[in-house]
């Protein structure tokens, strides 16, 4: 009874804010975490003890993309890991004073973030605003955990060229 | 010392794992080692951390809004005794409040209607996958009914609504619940509706509203009929949408 507010109640916040970056929108957002209370609320039985945080997260990330698929319909957004690899992105080191300038812009840095890729924009939010250790990331990312690294390392430094690019545009 | 070196692209992995505390001991003092005599990961390690501040920084946090929390974990209404007495019994079952969630997702909609919910979503998402929305496009009833007569074994009431913002866009036929189906199309903005009308043998039952897959659904049954409404518009829009079919009919 009173277990199921306890455990979750304390992870609304969480469980909104990666809902609402994955999703984009409000409403949505609060469609996929009253659809993840529910089913924490229903399968509460199979979570023994653990980290709560990480197991209604999993859900909420789940939630999330079934809704992203759903709403796509035929416009099919990509989730992420069908992205070609781009080494290149990874050593590209130009231009570090608008890198400087850019990461101050909280517009662009937000901008920038949303045109991530879901699976990437989920592990900078999970990492940067959760403050949620490599080993909950994957759990919550349903990786391996000698996965999240990379999977960050490319998530930033695609962020990085995001940001650079918002500049060319400009 | 030539075994604890690493290579640049080792390094710009690593940089991550250091940058996050995730590394042990021995491996942050490499890459520190690393860090101190390379330029070029020392200043991809500098980006990677004021990258890292920076969304930490201008990165908005979302928080949960009250309503959604309120709505989840409902603080007790006034209690009554005999609703005292229900929560001793359920009490070590369900808290009201779950309870109170279990039954405004489960109850509302009577798990007979699931399926043809089911199919109303997948049959509008396909409508709108393929060019195949309407089979007669029109915006006037009067093109639009006629169209149904002889093919359907009862009539769909068939009205526009453009001046209520709800302009109709056209008819097709649809098969749910191995059933021929008259689909009805409105626009709303950007958002498409699909309107699927059935006959049933059952008595009336009041409108009712859920989310499926991501999309809103209005459904009641009235004269021998069932009515299905999807669409991705808000819920509140959609309902008030059916309250015009409703008595339009």
């Amino acid at each position: 009874m009173k277990r199921f507010e306890d455990l979750f109640a304390p992870h609304m916040d969480a469980a909104y804010n990666l809902a609402r970056w994955l999703t984009g929108n409000d409403s949505a957002a609060r469609d996929v975490v009253q659809e993840s209370a529910l089913r924490a609320f229903r399968f509460l039985h199979r979570f023994t003890d653990g980290n709560a945080k990480a197991w209604f997260l999993t859900i909420v990330r789940n939630e999330s993309y079934t809704w992203l698929k759903a709403s796509a319909g035929h416009h099919w957004v990509a989730i992420g890991d069908e992205l070609p690899e781009d080494d290149a992105a990874l050593s590209h080191g130009q231009t570090p004073e608008l890198l400087a300038i850019h990461t101050e812009n909280a517009m662009l840095v937000q901008q920038a973030l949303c045109a991530l890729p879901p699976i990437f924009r989920e592990v900078i939010i999970l990492k940067e605003l959760e403050d949620m250790p490599y080993k909950d990331i994957a759990l919550v990312a349903d990786i391996p955990i000698g996965t999240v690294m990379s999977r960050l390392a490319r998530a930033r430094a695609m962020l990085k060229l995001e940001l650079l690019k918002l500049h060319d545009h400009e | 010392m030539i075994m604890n070196e690493l290579d640049c692209t080792a390094c710009q992995m690593l940089v991550h794992g250091y940058l996050d505390k995730e590394l042990d001991t021995v491996m942050a003092a490499r890459v520190a080692g690393h860090l101190a005599v390379c330029a070029n990961c020392a200043r991809l390690h500098d980006q990677a951390r004021r990258l890292k501040v920076s969304v930490k920084r201008h990165a908005p946090y979302y928080s949960a809004p009250v309503s959604l929390t309120a709505n989840l974990f409902a603080p007790v209404a006034p209690q009554t005794r005999a609703v005292e007495r229900w929560r001793k019994w359920f009490a070590p079952v369900f808290s009201a409040t779950a309870l109170a969630l279990a039954v405004m997702l489960y109850v509302v909609t009577p798990a007979s209607e699931q399926p043809l919910m089911d199919e109303a979503v997948s049959s509008h998402v396909r409508s709108l996958m393929g060019e195949h929305l309407n089979d007669v496009v029109s915006s006037d009833r009067h093109t639009v009914k006629p169209w149904f007569t002889g093919k359907l074994d009862f009539s769909p009431p068939v009205f526009d609504y453009s001046a209520q913002g709800f302009p109709l866009l056209g008819g097709r036929l649809d098969y749910l619940q191995h059933q021929t189906t008259a689909a009805l199309s409105y626009g709303r903005a950007k958002h498409i509706i699909n309107v699927f009308i059935l006959p049933t043998q059952e008595a009336d039952k009041p409108l009712q509203s859920q989310m499926v897959r991501g999309f809103n659904v209005v459904f009641w049954q009235e004269n021998h009929m069932q009515f299905v409404l999807v669409s991705d518009l808000e819920k509140s829009e959609l309902e008030a949408f059916s309250q015009l079919l409703k008595n339009g009919a």
